[in-house]
Formats: C-alpha cells, sequence, structure tokens
C-alpha cells in the first residue's frame, strides 16, 4: 500500500510540475510567436498570431540592422570583462581573506559584507557624478567597473577559499611551492565549481543590467543590448512594430538560453544553495 | 639522512604556551615517536621542524643546517598528513611529481622516481587516477609516495594511520617499519596510540602539558617510566595505581596495599614515601590469577573480559580497591568468584606525591 501510494504522489507532482512548468512557458512562446509575424498583420489583428503565414524577416531585420549589432557587440564585450574581472578580483580576495593574516582583515570582510546590503539605488547619483567628473561616462570602462565591486563574488570564494583544508597549502609549501604557485596551481583549480556559479551569475547580471547602461551610456554606440532594445520602442502603446521588437526580445534573450542550457548543472547548484559543497 | 636537535624551542598561540622550553637531539636513522594525549603539543612540535609553525624561542638544527628560519620548502623533509593532504585535482602521477617539479628535477628523473616510489608502495595501478578515485589505504601509500620520491632527508609524520581502519592500521604500521629499514632515513612520528608508538619507535618522546615528559625506548618507557603520568598513559590495560603505606626495610622499601598485602620491593627507600599521597604501581601481567587461598592477596572477580590469548580480571580487594589483572586465555573465573592474586613486586613502582617514579634496583626486562 505504501508503495502505490507514494507512486500515485509522484504522479501527483509530475502532473503539477508540468502545469506550472506550461504556464510558465506561456508567455515566453507569446514573444516567440510574435516575433514570427509580420508587424503589419499584427497591428490589423493580433490574433493572426495563431495562424499561418510565419516569417523570418524580423531577425533578418535585426542582423541586417547595424545598430543591433553594435549593441549586442557592447554587452558581449561588456559582460565578458565584468566576468572576467569579477572572478580575477573576487578569487584574489576570497584567497586573501581566507588564508593571509593581516592587521583588520575580519573588519574589512565585513565592510565587503555590509556592501550586500547597500542597493545600487542609494549610490547611483555618487556613481553617475564620479564618473561625470571624471569623463568616463558612454565608456566600456564606465560600464564595466562598477559592476567589479561584488561583495557577493567576495564573499562566495572566501567560503569556498575556508573550506579548503589548510593541510593542502602546507603539502605544497613542504613541496617547495611558492604563494603564488600554491593560490594558481594548487587552490584556483580547486575552486573551479564556485568560480562557474560566479561567473555564470556576474555574465547573467551584467548581460540583463539595464539602469546603469541607462545612465551612463547616452550615446547610441555604447548603449547595450538591453538599452539599445527599449530605446526603440517609440509608442507605449506598442501597436506598431511589434513583431519586430518581439524578436529583439529573443535575440537578446537567445545567449541567455544557450548559457542557461550549458551551464545548467552549475546554475542548478548555485540557486540551490549548494555552491560551496 | 640527518638528525635533527631543538634546543630550547618554545612555542606561543597568543597567551597560550604550547610548547615550553623543549630540547630534543634525534639520531641520524633514528625513528622516533612523539607519543602524548590530545592537546599536549606533540603535532605543534612536528610542525615546528617542518616550518609549518614559527619558533616563538630556541633553535632547530636538520643536519649541519640551522632551519628554523628557513621556509618548509628548503628544509629537505617530507610530511605525510593525517588527511593525506593530497591535490584533489591532479592525479597521483601529478601529485608525486609536483615537489620535484617545483625543485626543476629533469623530467627523466621525476618519472624514473615517481615509478620506483609507485611500485615500492604498490600504486603503480593508481597512478592515472585522482586521490577521489582511491580508497583510504591507497590514499595514505599516495600520500607516503609523495613523500618518497623527494628523497629528503627527514620524514615527518603526523598521526598518518588514525584515518585507517584497524587491519588496515596493523598493516600499514608494519610496512612503515619495513619502510625505515629499508630507507634508514631518519623519521619522526606523531601519535596519540601507544600500540603505534611501542611498535614503531627506536625512542619514544612523551609529552604532556607542553614539556617533554620522558625520553626512552619504548621497553624502558614501559618499565621504568619516570613519572606516573607516563605509566598511566602507557601499557594497555593501563597500570594499577593503589595507595601505599610504605615501610623501610632495611634499605629497600616494604609498601602495603589499602588491603594490608604487604609487598616486599627491591625500591630503595626514600624519606619521601612516608608523604601521603604516595601510591604504587603495579602492571596488570605483574598480578596472575590464583586459585583461592594461594597467592600473596585474595580479592573478588568483579568483571571478567576474555581476550582470547589472556583474560583480564577486574579484582576487587577487602577495602574495595580495585585491581587489574590476568589469566590466561581459557581463565575459568566468573564474576564474584573468590580468587588469589599472585603479586611479582619486582616491577613495581613507587610515585611519590609529586609524581616521580622511584624503581627497583633490579628490573627483569
Amino acid at each position: 500500500m505504501p508503495a502505490i501510494s507514494s507512486r500515485r504522489f509522484f504522479y501527483v507532482q509530475v502532473v503539477v510540475v508540468t502545469l506550472a512548468a506550461g504556464l510558465m512557458l506561456v508567455p515566453l512562446l507569446w514573444v516567440l510567436i510574435l516575433s514570427l509575424k509580420d508587424s503589419a498583420a499584427l497591428m490589423s489583428d493580433t490574433a493572426s498570431a495563431f495562424s499561418p503565414p510565419y516569417t523570418l524577416e524580423n531577425y533578418a531585420n535585426i542582423i541586417g540592422g547595424q545598430q543591433v549589432s553594435t549593441w549586442l557587440l557592447n554587452s558581449t564585450i561588456v559582460s565578458l570583462a565584468m566576468t572576467a574581472g569579477v572572478l580575477l578580483l573576487s578569487s584574489l580576495a576570497g584567497y586573501g581573506f581566507s588564508r593571509l593574516e593581516f592587521p583588520g582583515r575580519d573588519a574589512l570582510f565585513v565592510i565587503v559584507l555590509l556592501g550586500l546590503a547597500i542597493p545600487e539605488q542609494a549610490v547611483i547619483i555618487g556613481r553617475h557624478q564620479l564618473f561625470s567628473a571624471i569623463s568616463m561616462h558612454n565608456s566600456y570602462t564606465a560600464l564595466v567597473v562598477p559592476g567589479l565591486s561584488m561583495p557577493f563574488g567576495v564573499f562566495l570564494m572566501t567560503q569556498y577559499f575556508r573550506a579548503i583544508p589548510l593541510e593542502i597549502d602546507e603539502a605544497a609549501r613542504l613541496d617547495g611551492a611558492s604563494r603564488f604557485r600554491i593560490f594558481w596551481r594548487i587552490l584556483l583549480p580547486l575552486t573551479i565549481p564556485a568560480q562557474a556559479t560566479l561567473g555564470i551569475f556576474t555574465f547573467f547580471q551584467a548581460w540583463n543590467d539595464y539602469w546603469w547602461p541607462l545612465v551612463s551610456a547616452t550615446n547610441h554606440d555604447m548603449l547595450t543590448l538591453t538599452v539599445g532594445i527599449a530605446s526603440t520602442q517609440v509608442n507605449f502603446a506598442q501597436a506598431e512594430g511589434l513583431g519586430f521588437l518581439m524578436a529583439q526580445a529573443v535575440f537578446a534573450g537567445a545567449p541567455m538560453l544557450l548559457i542557461y542550457v550549458i551551464f545548467q548543472k552549475y546554475i542548478v547548484r548555485a540557486v540551490a544553495g549548494a555552491a560551496g559543497k | 639522512m640527518a638528525g635533527v636537535e631543538m634546543a630550547c624551542v618554545s612555542k606561543r598561540f597568543g597567551d597560550v604556551l604550547v610548547i615550553d622550553k623543549v630540547s630534543l637531539e634525534v639520531q641520524a636513522g633514528e625513528f622516533i615517536v612523539f607519543l602524548g594525549p590530545s592537546g599536549c603539543g606533540k603535532s605543534t612540535l612536528l610542525r615546528m621542524i617542518a616550518g609549518l609553525e614559527t619558533v616563538d624561542d630556541g633553535t632547530i638544527h636538520i643536519g649541519e643546517q640551522r632551519v628554523d628560519t628557513l621556509p618548509p620548502g628548503k628544509r629537505d623533509v617530507a610530511m605525510v598528513f593525517q588527511h593525506y593532504a593530497l591535490y584533489p585535482h591532479m592525479t597521483i602521477k601529478e601529485n608525486l611529481a609536483f615537489g620535484l617539479k617545483n625543485r626543476r628535477v629533469p623530467a627523466s628523473e621525476i618519472s624514473a622516481r615517481v615509478e620506483a616510489a609507485a611500485s615500492s608502495l604498490e600504486i603503480g595501478d593508481f597512478l592515472e587516477r585522482r586521490p577521489g578515485q582511491l580508497s583510504g589505504g591507497q590514499r595514505q601509500r599516495a600520500a607516503i609516495a609523495r613523500a618518497i620520491v623527494k628523497q629528503p632527508s627527514l620524514f615527518l609524520f603526523d598521526e598518518p594511520l588514525s584515518n585507517l581502519d584497524a587491519a588496515l592500521r596493523a598493516r600499514t604500521r608494519i610496512e612503515l617499519a619495513q619502510l625505515h629499514q629499508q630507507l634508514g632515513t631518519t623519521m619522526i612520528f606523531v601519535t596519540h596510540d601507544q600500540v603505534e608508538a611501542m611498535t614503531l619507535a627506536d625512542r619514544i618522546v612523551v609529552l604532556h602539558d607542553h614539556r617533554i615528559e620522558q625520553i626512552g625506548t619504548p621497553m624502558e618507557i614501559y618499565r621504568r617510566p619516570a613519572t606516573k603520568f607516563v605509566a598511566s598513559f602507557v601499557g594497555t590495560p593501563k597500570i594499577n595505581i593503589v595507595e601505599l603505606t610504605a615501610a623501610k626495610n632495611g634499605a629497600m622499601t616494604t609498601a602495603a596495599l589499602p588491603d594490608g598485602t604487604a609487598l616486599e620491593t627491591c625500591i630503595p627507600w626514600n624519606a619521601s614515601f612516608a608523604e601521603t599521597g604516595t601510591t604504587l604501581g603495579l602492571r596488570p601481567e605483574a598480578i596472575r590469577v590464583v586459585a583461592q587461598g594461594e597467592g600473596t592477596a585474595a580479592g573478588r572477580a568483579k568483571v571478567v573480559e576474555r581476550l582470547g590469548e589472556r583474560t583480564l580480571i577486574y579484582a576487587e580487594l577487602s577495602d574495595g580497591t580495585m585491581l587489574t589483572t590476568e589469566d590466561r586465555g581459557d581463565s575459568q573465573v566468573r564474576p564474584d568468584d573468590m580468587i588469589g592474586l599472585s603479586i611479582d613486586s619486582s616491577n613495581a613502582v613507587i610515585f611519590t606525591n609529586e609524581g616521580r617514579a622511584h624503581h627497583g634496583t633490579q628490573v627483569s626486562n
């Protein structure tokens, strides 16, 4: 009897999860379908989305348009640079906080953690003024540098380094390895799962970031994809160019989808809060 | 192969003194075991020799070279850790070669040394595996092989057998003894397991309360403990320590047990024996079980432990004093039986109230 009831419970779970997943897929499918329709046809009758003809014209227009490819390139550069920078700085900081002894270390770590509690909104005016004062707006540096200070990354890497037994470092010291060689050849490779988690999160965050690029990049050639696509929305009712807009949304989201498929294991682990295990 | 000399070495962690002016000389080729309870400072002392802990006071020489100011990698020592400390992301081969690469040993020699060490420790089949793919015993062998390939002048072992099961521990112990005979290199081994200490050591250094309590061969430590602590720490089952009324008997001492049994000893009389707190130490094997009415004393068997080759009987004297005694493996004694006890006092030890041991003039080993 218990076996039957547990199997029944399993089927109920599958049905519920499938329904929930389907529900979440509906808006995505809606966007995808609209992106495959001619904008003019949608303007006359939105219900025409459910019937052929379907077209890839909107996508052809995106690829053909210079602006979108520029924004795509900007987003890629900014996201990759920010990811690389965050991984480098967080790893070094994590190593420092977990392995080095220096005056004020613990106080400094607390200050870094306090950064987790400060929302971007609280500092964005000051940040804008700072970059304005040094004439750095409308540059990759301006888009990348603020994102490099990621308290979450420092925290994650510190915890991960702390979980590596000190005996490993000691064995390497006895093996005659320098401090840098221990970091580079022994400890850093052991943190790859955490690096993957942090890297994916950072890339997602950088790719999807909207507010700071909106403030900092006013030159159309320096827009990132998110801001660029938003800037093409000329009418709030979306009566015109709906298909093209949806194609842009799909185009902007596709890299994320690809990354998710490739790194699904790490993302699930990170979301489950098990990155340190 | 090199000796080790520690002169007045001290170490503090903050306000806590963990090594208190320890001096020790280890001969080249010797197998020395640091033995002591948890927290006595034995691992810290080993780590100071390795260079993993700084030395606050005193000096350490390995061979002719003063090493306490050198980094660990420059001391020509190899260490085997309690938890193996193999590099998890490297294969066993890479683990073994890592230290040699750091020393810029030619690749051909690295390969030859790795092969030789792997074959002597029978891990040749696992060289391409990662540590996580090996059992505990195989990992420990790999850790020992990593130490061997460096051909150091001194091996340090920090409780390397404590994570192994009993059977594997016994086997690895024998292999370590063979390894020492084969290499002839100086080895320092830290353990809290007295069986490991007794079976492996040329000399045992017993540590207690952050200082050396006694240095001696295993049998010296067992037969002629310098203090009450050493006597009670070494030996399984534990030595019997009972209150004593001492009396002068010519130049020697007669010891009366709490139940009135008088034992003539060959321990020279000392006036301090008359002070309260003086105790008598008797190893369980010195108290044999005999038939009721025979022997030196009488008691009642309270607990009988059959170990196979011998039987331990926990006997109660008439005044309630408990003594651990030994009988043959096929002992017929059962709990609550009245038994006779034949006490051989030739190896008895008298401890003053400060814990100092006094031994007989003739001791049979």
